[in-house]
């Protein structure tokens, strides 16, 4: 295996690849943080990757009640499609569902400036059925729809953004206990502003290959190759020697900047937590136009 | 650009103000701006005459202006963009038919303040609208949307044959508020008795009243923190009209 050393952590010389989509981020206040947390919790549910969820979401961070539109604690997550349009009607059905159906939450467009938008308020005031209402504050719409608890709050539309999905690392060791460990500090040292890590804990552990060795239907199957149980059945098999278990961890940022520096993170947390092995899974760089060497990274941030 | 009057002298009649918009004013001169007339009862008046005029900075459209303006009337009326602040009182019909900018009042206002002119379908259409001390009778009268704001109290017949939009006297509405409302808000930080034609709804917190509390305090209104964090009455109303207006009380009791 080709590539660098981070102390006792064996980095391979490859690249992760990734692709361009489209953002939007939701502020969704509440009385408290834990409602507040409660309704980011439901709307990034199952939003772990656009084959299977047509969407990837997941909360980016807390913003502290002197920095929300309305004084109230606040979580900020981020949801990502491939186009526009998508995120568009994901938005609408998830802060439709697990949002509005949430005791105290509002609902806010957490990016700024100018750019495209696709409705949410505009919407979802239906729901209201003729008694919503609607009031313009500081230039932006905001429209009330009466609900049994009083009011629910949202913003008139939503910014959407470029970002950059499918960043990536693959995390190795000897055992499955120390492959977790350190995929688990990496996931935490990439999490921040612009960085959502869809999966659950920030870590998948069925990391999947385009098309399937059997179907010409399935979109994706196991990625065979990384698998440890099949290492001595496979030809192909890129499972380092003395490794047991492999976690990948999967980016999706606001930017290439964003998620190559939320890599660089996860990479030097990963290693200082026992990784034997890091490695990224890519497509042969044909299909995504971002491609984040892991020799890039070898810097600390 | 910040464009400066100072009051120089009183006039000796009501002056009619509003020409003195942003909008109209820009690209002029100091000089320029000197000799623009004004009417002053049945006459003219130059500016200059008025005030003395001065320009500074080069950021933002913003007019500001300084002294005791009481016989002003119709400053920043139809205005639809940029600032006008005013360290003073202000005569009648401030901001009417205005339709977007905002109007700063460091001081009281008249009567009519934000309102529909006389006939006419729609009074302000957009804009925001602070007042620091009181304002007077009819304040929003015929309003369809925007904000107007007043740190004080506001004279009786505030929200007349309102459409839409948010009139809020953090000092307290006047009596005989919201006649002929249809969807508009009429917000009082002071008890109030609502007219028969609305009805008691109930007492909640309103997330959008929060939003615009905080508005109006960036603007420069001092909002106590009991507002934000308080329950409020929700008086729906008029209901010889659509009905879909509201009356907003703070409950002064539970909040603060």
């Amino acid at each position: 295996m080709s590539g660098y050393a981070l102390g006792a952590t064996q980095v391979a010389d490859t690249f992760a690849e990734a692709f361009p989509m489209r953002f939007a981020r939701l502020v969704i206040t509440a009385a408290t943080d834990a409602w507040a947390l409660e309704a980011a919790r439901s709307m990034t549910g199952f939003a772990t990757s656009v084959i299977g969820c047509k969407c990837e979401a997941s909360i980016e961070r807390s913003v502290a009640p002197d920095q929300t539109p309305d004084g109230r604690p606040g979580i900020a997550v981020l949801l990502f499609a491939m186009d526009r349009e998508s995120v568009g009607k994901r938005v609408l059905e998830r802060v439709g569902q697990s949002v509005m159906t949430c005791p105290t939450t509002a609902c806010f467009d957490g990016l700024d400036g100018e750019g495209k938008t696709v409705p949410l308020g505009a919407s979802l005031r239906y729901f209201g059925d003729g008694f919503q209402a609607s009031k313009v504050i500081a230039g932006e719409r905001f429209w009330r729809i009466p609900v049994m608890e009083g009011e629910f709050l949202v913003c008139e539309a939503v910014r959407v953004g470029r970002g950059v999905g499918g960043g990536n690392l693959v995390i190795g060791a000897g055992d499955e206990d120390a492959a977790l460990l350190a995929a688990q500090a990496g996931a935490d040292a990439m999490r921040g502003e612009g960085i959502a890590l869809p999966f659950p804990g920030g870590i998948v552990r069925s990391g999947s290959k385009v098309g399937a060795l059997t179907s010409k239907s399935l979109p994706a199957s196991t990625n065979h190759q990384m698998a440890p149980t099949l290492r001595a059945q496979v030809s192909d098999t890129l499972v380092p020697e003395g490794v047991a278990a492999l976690f990948e961890i999967v980016i999706d940022g606001v930017s290439e900047e964003a998620v190559r520096e939320a890599m660089r993170r996860g990479l030097h947390a990963a290693a200082a937590a026992g990784a034997t092995h890091v490695t990224a899974a890519n497509f042969g760089g044909k299909l995504g136009e971002f491609h984040f060497p892991l020799t890039e990274l070898r810097d600390p941030p | 650009m910040t464009l400066r009057l100072k009051l120089r002298t009183e006039p000796p009649a009501s002056i009619l103000a509003a020409p003195l918009v942003p909008a109209r004013l820009r690209g002029l001169s100091a000089h320029a701006v000197a000799k623009l007339q004004l009417r002053c009862g049945g006459e003219e008046v130059a500016v200059g005459e008025l005030f003395e005029v001065s320009r500074s900075g080069a950021d933002e459209e913003q007019l500001v202006l300084v002294g005791d303006l009481w016989r002003f009337d119709w400053i920043g009326a139809r205005m639809a963009s940029g600032e006008i602040v005013v360290h003073g009182n202000v005569g009648s019909w401030a901001g009417a038919e205005m339709a977007g900018g905002v109007l700063r009042i460091f001081g009281d206002a008249g009567p009519r303040l934000g309102a529909a002119y006389p006939g006419a379908r729609a009074g302000m259409t957009g804009g925001e609208i602070i007042v620091a001390g009181d304002a007077g009778e009819e304040t929003g009268a015929g309003m369809r949307r925007g904000l107007v704001a007043v740190g004080g109290s506001t004279g009786s017949g505030s929200g007349l044959r309102m459409l839409a939009g948010t009139v809020i006297a953090l000092g307290g509405i006047g009596a005989e508020a919201g006649v002929g409302n249809k969807r508009g808000s009429l917000v009082s930080g002071r008890p109030l008795a609502p007219l028969p034609v609305y009805a008691f709804a109930t007492r909640f917190h309103p997330p959008a009243l929060t939003l615009q509390l905080r508005r109006v305090r960036e603007l420069g209104l001092t909002v106590d923190d009991a507002l934000l964090r308080g329950t409020w009455s929700r008086w729906s109303g008029d209901g010889t009209e659509l009905g879909r207006g509201e009356i907003l009380v703070f409950d002064e009791e539970e909040g603060r």
